[in-house]
C-alpha cells in the first residue's frame, strides 16, 4: 500500500520510535530511589564538568502542566517549579507547579510569598506522596521565543551555585498555538568566566527586534539540553482514549482567528528588520566581500527564513479552514466547484 | 445506583485533570512496588511480587458558570483508612495555596480511583457537602484495558432518593464532555503522538499538519458511517424505528450548510487573499534574497575593480 510506504519513510526521516505497547515495567521510571538520590546528590559529578547534565526528560503532566500555565498568562511572563530528580547525565522532570508571582517584579531574588508558597506546597506533596525535590524552575516569554534574557541569565547562575541540580525551562505558549507544536527550551548557564570548548549553533529561531540585543549579549553563556518526554502506561492507554473524545475539537480549531495579533506583530517586526538588512546593505556592497560571510547568514537570509516561517503557519490555518467549508458548507453549493487550494512549497 | 442524572448540569472535563489523577496513580502504585532491582530477584522466588492496586484520593476544582461546571485541575489528598475520612486540614492548607495562583477555581468535588463506585465512598462524599453542596464524584477506572474503546472515566453526582420509604443519598451517572484550550489540545498531541518536536523542512511540517486532521475526519468519518449502517438497518426493518433518533438525525442534517451567508463569504474570501498575499510577499523576499546573493557572487567572481582587469574569471 503507498501510503504505508509513505508513513514508514515519514516515521525514518524523524526518527520517531516505534511506540511498543508500554508496559507497567516501563513506568519504574515513576519510582522514587531516596537512598541513591542522596548518594548523587553527595558525590556532586556536576561540580567539574559544566557540560555534565546533557538531557531533560519531561513527563506528560509536567509538559501539560507548564503550558497550560504559560498560555493562562496571556501576554503577561508566568514563572513556576518543576520537581523530579537525576538520573546520570539526564534531569527528570515528573511534575511542575506554578507560582504566585507577578511577572512584572525583577525574579532575581522572588518574593518571600513565593518561598513560603514553595515551602508550604513541598512540604504538602511530600505528604500526599511526592517525594522528589524541587529541580529547576520555568517561565514563559509569550511571544518572544525560548531562550534566556539578562535577568534570566542571573538569576539562573545564582540557583546553579546554591540548589544544584538546577534546569531553566522556558516555554512560549504564543508560538506553541500559532505552529502548532510545543515550543520549549531547557537551558543551563556556564559559571562564570567559563568558555564553551566549541562554538555549537543552536536551532535557530527568529527573535523580535526589541529583544535581539538582549539575546545576542548572553547567548553564549548558556546551553540548550536536549528535550525528550515520556508517560506512564496508564497514560498512553488514557490518551488513546482521549483522542476517541477530542477529534472535534483538533478539526474544530482555528489558529488563524486565535492568532491574529501575533501574525500582526510578527509582520511588522519582520518589515522592521527588513528595513536594518536594506540599510547594512547598501553600505557593504562596495567593494569585494571577505569570506567572513560564509559563517553565518545573512541578513537577508535570516529574513527569508523568517517570512517563510510566518507563511507557512497562515498557509496550515488557512488549509484547515478550507478543509472545513469544504467539509461541512459545499453541501448547498455542488453547482459551485471548489479550487484546490495550491499549496506554495517553500523551503525553508 | 447508577441510573442516568436529572441535574441538568453539563460537565466539561479538562485532559488536564485525567493525567493527573492517572500520575497520581502511577506514583504510589510504583512506590508500594518498588522495581526489581535485578532480573534475578524475582525468579529466585518463583513467584512474581503480587502488584497492589492502591486506591488515590484527591480533589477536583474549577468554575461553575450557571447550569455548566467546567473541571479544569485537580490535586491530591490525603486519606485516613482509621476514619474512612479524607484529611481535613491537609485539604484547606492545600486549597489555600492553590487559591493563591488560580484564584477563580472552587472546589467542586473528589476524585478516587478504582473499578467502581462503592459505599464507603458516600461518606466522604458527605463530608464534603459543606464545602460544595452538590460536589462531583470522578471516578478513573486504572485498569488497562486494550479493548476498551471508551474513556474510563465516570462522573458521579448524588441525589436524594427515596428507597423502601427512606430518603437516601445515592450516586447516579453523568455524562460529560471534553473541554480542551488550544495549548492544552497542542501538548496532549504533543505527547500523546510524540510528533517530531524539531520544526523539520517545511514538508515535515506540513505532512504533521495534515496528518492531524486527517485523523479528526477520519473518526467523522467513521462515526458518520455507524450512523449510516443503523439508518440503513432501520430501514430495512432489522432495527425497531426510534422516533426519537430520527429525529436527532434529522436536525443534524439541517444544520448543514454550517454557515451560509453573504458575510461569511466575504470574510472568507478576504481570508484567504490574505494567505495567498502572505505567500506572494515571502516568495518576493525569497527572490530577493536569492537574487541579492546573486549579484554578490556575480561581482566577486567578475571583479571589474581588481588590478588585473577586464573581466577575468575567478579560478
Amino acid at each position: 500500500m503507498d501510503s504505508a510506504v509513505a508513513q514508514k519513510t515519514w516515521e525514518l526521516e524523524n526518527n520517531i520510535l516505534a511506540a511498543e505497547a508500554p508496559d507497567p515495567s516501563s513506568d519504574s521510571i515513576f519510582h522514587y530511589d531516596e537512598v541513591a538520590q542522596a548518594k548523587f546528590l553527595k558525590d556532586k559529578p556536576w561540580a567539574n564538568d559544566p557540560h555534565f547534565f546533557k538531557r531533560v526528560k519531561i513527563s506528560a503532566l509536567a509538559l501539560l502542566k507548564m503550558v497550560v500555565h504559560a498560555r493562562s498568562g496571556g501576554t503577561i511572563e508566568v514563572m513556576g517549579l518543576m520537581q523530579g530528580k537525576t538520573d546520570g547525565d539526564a534531569i527528570i522532570v515528573m511534575d511542575a507547579f506554578a507560582l504566585p508571582v507577578e511577572g512584572t517584579e525583577t525574579r532575581v531574588n522572588a518574593q518571600a510569598d513565593a518561598y513560603e508558597y514553595m515551602v508550604d506546597y513541598s512540604q504538602t506533596n511530600k505528604q500526599a506522596g511526592r517525594l522528589e525535590n524541587v529541580v529547576g524552575w520555568y517561565h514563559s516569554h509569550p511571544g518572544y521565543g525560548c531562550w534566556l534574557s539578562g535577568i534570566d541569565v542571573s538569576t539562573q547562575m545564582l540557583n546553579q551555585q546554591f540548589q544544584e541540580p538546577f534546569l531553566a525551562v522556558v516555554i512560549d505558549p504564543t508560538r506553541t498555538v500559532s505552529a502548532g507544536k510545543v515550543d520549549i527550551g531547557a537551558f543551563r548557564t556556564y559559571p562564570e568566566g567559563y568558555k564553551p570548548p566549541d562554538d555549537h549553533t543552536s536551532e535557530y529561531q527568529t527573535i523580535p527586534l526589541n529583544k535581539i540585543e538582549d539575546f545576542g549579549v548572553h547567548c553564549k553563556q548558556y546551553y540548550a539540553l536536549n528535550i525528550t518526554y515520556f508517560k506512564s502506561s496508564l497514560d498512553s492507554h488514557l490518551l488513546d482514549l482521549l483522542w476517541n473524545k477530542y477529534w472535534v475539537n483538533t478539526l474544530s480549531s482555528s489558529p488563524l482567528l486565535g492568532n491574529g495579533d501575533y501574525v500582526a506583530g510578527q509582520i511588522s517586526d519582520l518589515a522592521e528588520k527588513l528595513e536594518q538588512a536594506e540599510n547594512q546593505l547598501i553600505h557593504s556592497r562596495i567593494g569585494p566581500l571577505g569570506t567572513s560571510r560564509k559563517k553565518e547568514e545573512s541578513q537577508l537570509a535570516k529574513i527569508t527564513r523568517d517570512s517563510s516561517k510566518i507563511t507557512v503557519e497562515q498557509v496550515h490555518g488557512l488549509m484547515s479552514q478550507v478543509l472545513k467549508n469544504i467539509l461541512f458548507n459545499s453541501v448547498g453549493q455542488q453547482n459551485r466547484n471548489e479550487q484546490p487550494v495550491s499549496d506554495p512549497m517553500i523551503e525553508a | 445506583m447508577a441510573s442516568s442524572s436529572s441535574s441538568g448540569l453539563t460537565f466539561k472535563l479538562h485532559p488536564l485533570v485525567i493525567v493527573n489523577i492517572s500520575d497520581h496513580y502511577t506514583r504510589v502504585k510504583s512506590q508500594m512496588n518498588p522495581p526489581p532491582l535485578t532480573s534475578t530477584s524475582t525468579t529466585v522466588n518463583g513467584v512474581e511480587p503480587l502488584q497492589q492496586a492502591p486506591r488515590v484520593y484527591g480533589c477536583v476544582i474549577g468554575v461553575q458558570r450557571g447550569r455548566t461546571v467546567e473541571i479544569f485541575n485537580s490535586f491530591e489528598l490525603l486519606y485516613d483508612p482509621s476514619t474512612h475520612s479524607l484529611d481535613r486540614p491537609f485539604l484547606e492548607k492545600k486549597q489555600e495555596l492553590y487559591k493563591k495562583v488560580f484564584p477563580h477555581f472552587y472546589i467542586l468535588g473528589w476524585y478516587s480511583t478504582g473499578s467502581d463506585a462503592q459505599e464507603s465512598d458516600m461518606h466522604i462524599h458527605k463530608a464534603l457537602m459543606d464545602i460544595n453542596e452538590s460536589p462531583l464524584y470522578v471516578l478513573l477506572n486504572p485498569t488497562i484495558n486494550p479493548a476498551q474503546k471508551d474513556l474510563p472515566v465516570t462522573i458521579y453526582e448524588s441525589e436524594l432518593h427515596v428507597i423502601d420509604g427512606i430518603p437516601q443519598l445515592i450516586f447516579v451517572r453523568s455524562s460529560y464532555t471534553i473541554e480542551t484550550v488550544e495549548a492544552e489540545r497542542i501538548s496532549v498531541d504533543h505527547v500523546a503522538h510524540l510528533k517530531p518536536s524539531d520544526g523539520g523542512s517545511a514538508a515535515t511540517q506540513l505532512a504533521a499538519h495534515l496528518t492531524g486532521i486527517h485523523s479528526a475526519i477520519k473518526m467523522l468519518n467513521s462515526r458518520i458511517r455507524v450512523l449510516h449502517h443503523y439508518l440503513v438497518g432501520m430501514q430495512k426493518g432489522d432495527v425497531p424505528c426510534e422516533n426519537s433518533l430520527l429525529r436527532q438525525v434529522s436536525s443534524l442534517l439541517r444544520r448543514l450548510p454550517a454557515i451560509e451567508s453573504e458575510k461569511f463569504q466575504d470574510d472568507f474570501l478576504m481570508e484567504y487573499n490574505d494567505t495567498l498575499l502572505i505567500t506572494y510577499l515571502a516568495m518576493f523576499t525569497n527572490c530577493s534574497s536569492t537574487m541579492n546573493e546573486l549579484v554578490d557572487k556575480f561581482n566577486t567572481a567578475y571583479d571589474r575593480h581588481s588590478r588585473r582587469g577586464g573581466r577575468t574569471a575567478f579560478i
